[in-house]
């Protein structure tokens, strides 16, 4: 506020805190639903809100003004990057920063995609990840789409890692041989498929 | 003046006077907590003249607890909430919310069979609960003690646990069977809102109840039992004042 | 003694061949039993003889809860049945099985803690407890009828609120492969005969009274919500099966399967489960969907809702309507139950012609929910469905039945999958029909007996899950290694206990459960990735014992073991943490008899010692370890000839499950080289004259 205070604007306090406030919401709102928000989507609610006009330069600069109080005032907000180093905000009361991160990539190149998911999935749990999983959500990719795709990997020396095992049900599944041997994703993907149905 | 332009003050005190004219013996206890002319005037436009008004009119209740039968998943949670949040105990049958009695075979009860609803029927479970009625509202109507009032700020119809003589009158005249009877303190208790929190809401895991503005579900939710007025004589006496013309 | 609040306060007797009713003080006779289990176990051992039959009249069946059955505590529906088991073989031993669904609340309400019945009624009656009335009234108008019949006849006359458990014409017939079973779907295995056995079709309660709370109400209301926020899905499942905005982790193997899309289909107008995130304590009904589990996708349109035991907010039975089903085979619309329940039908069949997770798998869940659950047939734990294939499929079947009983059956539709194939196979066993009909029913070992056929091939066999005394195992080193191994050798039929798998399948990753497992068994050594075993460790006998106490101590306090203990949660802000003294705090606040933890689980090894003792005295034996506490052929091989603790096998080490059993011993304070638990070990919980009767008869190590 201070900030603002001392360059000499006349911004009325009640309407810089609905600044503030209102990009919290858009960003929250957006949280909740499972979306990041871009500036974009912020500025468009404080101008239909009529909290914001002018010349397009100093709307950018107010916004980005407003967005840094936006951050002070709230403690979830939070920033990242998506793949053409634009800002994208999203709340961690209902976003957690994994998410972030997967939203991303689902923007990006959908090969850099499949494997950072299979690879995340073959180091951490550890577990082979089902084909099937990227047609669901968050990703919604096709099935013809996903073919292609490790279509693609498989010649490019940057996803030779990613490797695929299919289960006794006739399901496949991929893992990355950084972090699961063949045999190993084998029995897990044949566990995950099959074994745990029926092992109730 | 009040929001309405109305005097309230002005009411009250010709209120007042109607009553001292009215031969009854019991007469401060017919001041039923929170008559208003808002109430009164819900009965029609003919009865917004000051002279010789009923007292047994209830403000209207704020708020309301509603249910969607599709939502509810039969755990009775709400019930037990109910029971051990306010009266520290667990005591389905006394809860005021009511799950048990449609869970099995729906609200029809057993002579649906496995073609009604509830668990062996289409699954549907129906949650009984308190309507907040208007006038008349027959519990209140019914306590020969005005035992059962108005609580602000819901406005929710109430057992004054002080007044309560555990005559039981209630539990029969509600038509929906929504009266509870605690036999540990040989009361009568009923849906009081939790003050504006219910309870039975927040405990349930599927949402299958909410919290609502107060509307009018006496015309809407078939009663589980015929009943007839049960109205001790002097305040039919005072039912004279607006219906007998 | 103070008033303490949870317990109704009476156990009820019956006997059936006197006709007498009396009550006892549970808490003067049973409180350091706690309840369920315990109650259990205490009788059959101060009353039963060892060598008494299942069927003797000399038998009681034991239908006992806990304090906290049919209070607010979440996920506490559970009655526990103990009594001598009929499928144990070669000799019956000391047993439990458990049942969901509305009984042991209303059990509690009725105002009392457990019933105990005894003796053999002239002719079928039924036990009405209608709160402080019991009679035993004549049922011979129901026998004969299915379970659904008699619930409802039961109904008409207890009200509709009444909740009845009841056999069906499986148990009527003494087959030992039957249930008892109460509000629609929630069957116990395995007792159905025995109260067959006494002439007992059924126990009707109606329970108006209530429980005190004897903490301050405000907090017990904060310590249930706090129980609350650590729940997961069923089995305790603290991640989504998808990427949800709220997680961190995710598992496809989950049983949270609550996602934007995902709808119950068959709600009327569909209700999408949508984001549930673990803060939002309304919306946890939705998070599991076992019919979705289970059957796949296809399931979802089917769903109406989930369903489940009083007071438990997590529905892992799941009503699903198919009306194609309905119309092709004449049963009711709707159909409801979760696991072995409602897979009963379809494991029966090595394939379906689309597959199986396709429309006939749902249709054989579906005739077999309508078969098995009126005429109350057991599954034991699918056993029952794995031996019918081997025998099928290896033409012991053909070779046992005369060619003209092999022909009554339509092989064809079970070979094609077709679930009609059921009509002609389940009544069978219900009614002992047959050769077929009558070795079914029998369960494992005594079928393995009468057919001449090898216990030890059915323990080399890598599929069939068998482990011993006629049982399979339940979660064993497939799920938790030695671990797993240790907790399957207790029990004298599958041993129910989901302390451990609940932790290991519940979807975090491993650094995170080794985190957790080290704050709660030592080290983080105690679990390992699945498949990815490694030798034994100390911190794993710790675990194992663990599992076992609380296992006994839900058993007894009726919390549900399908759910519990909550060492983890959905939360990030608490590192996933759950907490492990969640069973000593909802105790403590609801009696008014504060105990910490550790005693709670000092009671929990009160319960269990006195198992072992009472398998110790069926068996007549202190040489538990070689006799008793066996491990399968199976557990140490390979199909694929991998050896032990290298990746993508179960299979197990000989010497090292011996070390495990050893370190297990240690643990327990037990006599390493017997097995046995040693004098100082009974004193230590009080089981002192417990002690003191095995030694009479050179049964202390």
């Amino acid at each position: 506020m201070t900030q603002i205070q001392d360059r000499g604007r006349e911004v009325n306090p009640p309407k810089w805190e609905a600044q503030s406030q209102t990009a919290i919401q858009v960003i929250r709102h957006s949280s909740g639903q499972g979306q990041l928000a871009t500036e974009e989507d912020v500025l468009e609610e404080l101008v239909a809100l009529h909290l914001l006009e002018g010349p397009p330069a100093g709307v950018r600069e107010a916004l980005a003004e407003i967005l840094a109080a936006a951050k002070t005032a709230s403690d979830d907000l939070r920033e990242t990057q998506d793949q053409n180093g634009e800002r994208r905000y999203y709340s961690a009361q209902f976003m957690t920063e994994m998410y972030a991160g997967l939203l991303v990539r689902r923007e990006g190149d959908p090969l850099h995609l499949i494997a950072e998911i299979v690879r995340e999935n073959s180091s951490l749990y550890p577990r082979p990840f089902p084909i099937g999983g990227f047609e669901r959500m968050p990703f919604g990719m096709g099935r013809e789409e996903i073919r292609q795709c490790l279509d693609r990997m498989a010649g490019l020396d940057a996803y030779q890692d990613i490797a695929q095992t299919t289960t006794s049900a006739g399901n496949t599944f991929l893992y990355s041989r950084t972090f699961l041997d063949p045999e190993y994703a084998a029995a897990l993907a044949e566990w995950i498929d099959v074994g745990q149905y029926d092992n109730p | 003046m009040d929001a309405r332009g109305m005097d309230r003050g002005a009411a009250k005190q010709t209120l007042r006077a109607a009553i001292s004219e009215l031969a009854v013996s019991r007469r401060q206890f017919l001041w039923v907590s929170g008559i208003s002319i808002v109430g009164m005037s819900a009965l029609g436009p003919g009865l917004t003249s000051v002279a010789a008004k009923p007292v047994l009119i209830m403000e209207r209740a704020n708020g309301l607890v509603v249910s969607d039968p599709t939502k509810c998943v039969g755990c009775r949670r709400c019930e037990l909430a109910c029971t051990e949040f306010n009266d520290g105990k667990a005591a389905p049958s006394m809860a005021r919310v009511k799950i048990a009695r449609n869970l099995n075979f729906g609200p029809k009860g057993i002579s649906a069979g496995q073609r009604g609803q509830g668990n062996w029927g289409n699954g549907l479970i129906i949650q009984d609960l308190c309507k907040q009625c208007p006038h008349p509202v027959p519990c209140a109507d019914a306590c020969p003690n005005d035992a059962i009032v108005v609580q602000p700020p819901t406005n929710a119809r109430v057992v004054d646990a002080q007044k309560c003589v555990g005559c039981k009158m209630c539990l029969k005249a509600c038509p929906w069977e929504m009266m509870s009877f605690d036999s540990d303190t040989g009361k009568a208790t009923k849906c009081f809102l939790c003050n504006g929190t219910p309870k039975c809401v927040e405990a349930c895991p599927a949402s299958a109840l909410s919290y609502v503005s107060w509307r009018d579900l006496t015309g809407t939710v078939p009663p589980r039992a015929v009943r007839l007025a049960v109205v001790p004589p002097e305040k039919a006496a005072l039912c004279d004042e607006c219906h007998k013309r | 003694m103070a008033n303490l609040g949870g317990w109704a306060g009476k156990v009820l007797r019956v006997d059936l061949s006197t006709g007498r009713i009396w009550t006892e003080d549970t808490i003067a006779r049973y409180k350091e039993y706690l309840g369920g289990t315990g109650i259990g176990y205490r009788v059959l051992w101060d009353e039963v003889p060892a060598d008494t039959h299942p069927f003797d009249p000399g038998n009681k069946i034991i239908f006992a809860v806990g304090p906290l059955a049919g209070t607010g505590a979440p996920c506490n529906g559970r009655t526990a049945i103990t009594t001598l088991w009929p499928t144990c073989w070669p000799k019956p031993l000391v047993a439990t099985g458990h049942m969901g669904g509305q009984f042991a609340a209303e059990l509690k309400y009725a105002g009392y803690d457990a019933v105990v019945v005894e003796g053999k009624a002239d002719s079928p009656v039924w036990l009405s407890i209608a709160d402080e009335r019991v009679e035993i009234l004549d049922a011979r108008p129901l026998w004969g009828q299915g379970i659904r019949r008699a619930t409802v006849e039961i109904s008409q006359l207890l009200g509709p609120e009444a909740v009845v458990a009841a056999i069906g014409q499986a148990g009527e017939n003494l087959v030992p492969m039957s249930v008892v079973m109460n509000s629609y779907s929630h069957s116990a295995g395995g007792v159905g005969a025995v109260m067959g056995s006494k002439n007992l079709k059924a126990i009707g309660v109606r329970g108006t009274g209530r429980l005190r709370v004897a903490g301050p109400k405000g907090e017990w209301e904060r310590l249930v919500k706090l129980h609350l926020s650590l729940l997961g899905a069923n089995n305790q499942h603290v991640v989504p099966d998808s990427p949800q905005p709220w997680a961190e982790y995710y598992d496809p193997g989950s049983r949270w399967k609550a996602a934007p899309g995902r709808k119950w289909g068959a709600a009327a107008p569909p209700i999408d489960t949508g984001t549930c995130d673990p803060h939002n304590l309304n919306r946890m009904a939705y998070r599991t969907n076992n019919a979705a589990f289970y059957l796949g996708d296809v399931a979802w349109k089917y769903t109406v809702r989930g369903n489940g035991c009083t007071g438990c907010p997590i529905r892992c039975h799941t009503m699903i309507r198919v009306p194609a089903a309905a119309a092709k085979y004449g049963i009711p619309e709707t159909g409801q139950n979760t696991c072995g329940g409602l897979n009963f039908g379809r494991s029966f069949f090595r394939k379906f012609p689309d597959g199986p997770r396709g429309e006939t798998a749902v249709e054989a869940c579906m005739l077999g929910m309508y078969l098995a659950d009126d005429l109350g047939l057991w599954c034991n734990y699918s056993q029952l469905q794995r031996d019918f294939q081997k025998l099928y499929y290896d033409g012991i079947i053909r070779q046992k039945l005369g060619a003209e009983e092999f022909k009554l059956y339509p092989w064809d539709k079970y070979e094609k999958g077709d679930p009609a194939f059921l009509f002609d196979l389940l009544p069978r066993i219900a009614r002992k029909e047959g050769e077929l009909g009558t070795a079914l029913g029998l369960g494992t070992g005594y079928l393995l007996e009468r057919w001449s056929l090898s216990e030890a091939e059915w323990k080399r066999d890598d599929d069939l899950q068998y482990w011993k005394l006629g049982h399979p195992k339940h979660h064993s080193a497939e799920d938790a290694g030695q671990c797993g191994v240790v907790i399957n050798t207790q029990y004298n039929r599958d041993p129910q206990c989901h302390s451990h798998v609940n932790f290991t399948r519940n979807g975090l990753p491993i650094a995170v459960q080794k985190r957790i497992a080290a704050e709660i068994w030592g080290a983080p050594d105690a679990v390992d990735p699945v498949k990815a075993y490694t030798p034994m460790h100390p911190t794993k006998a710790r675990m194992a014992k663990w599992a076992l106490l609380r296992k006994e101590l839900h058993d007894s306090l009726s919390l549900c073991n399908w759910m519990g203990p909550w060492v983890a949660s959905p939360l990030k802000e608490r590192g996933y943490r759950g907490d492990d003294s969640i069973e000593s705090l909802l105790y403590s606040l609801v009696t008014g008899d504060r105990k910490s933890r550790d005693e709670m689980d000092l009671a929990a090894e009160r319960v269990f010692l006195l198992h072992r003792a009472l398998t110790i005295r069926g068996m007549g034996t202190r040489e538990m370890r070689v006799r008793h506490d066996t491990v399968p052929d199976w557990v140490f091989q390979d199909p694929a000839g991998k050896a032990p603790f290298s990746k993508g096998t179960n299979r197990m080490d000989r010497d090292d499950i011996a070390l495990a059993m050893d370190l297990f011993y240690e643990e327990m304070g037990w006599d390493k080289a017997t097995g046995a638990p040693t004098p100082a070990a009974y004193q230590r919980v009080g089981l002192t004259d417990v002690a003191r009767a095995l030694g009479e008869k050179g049964l202390l190590p």
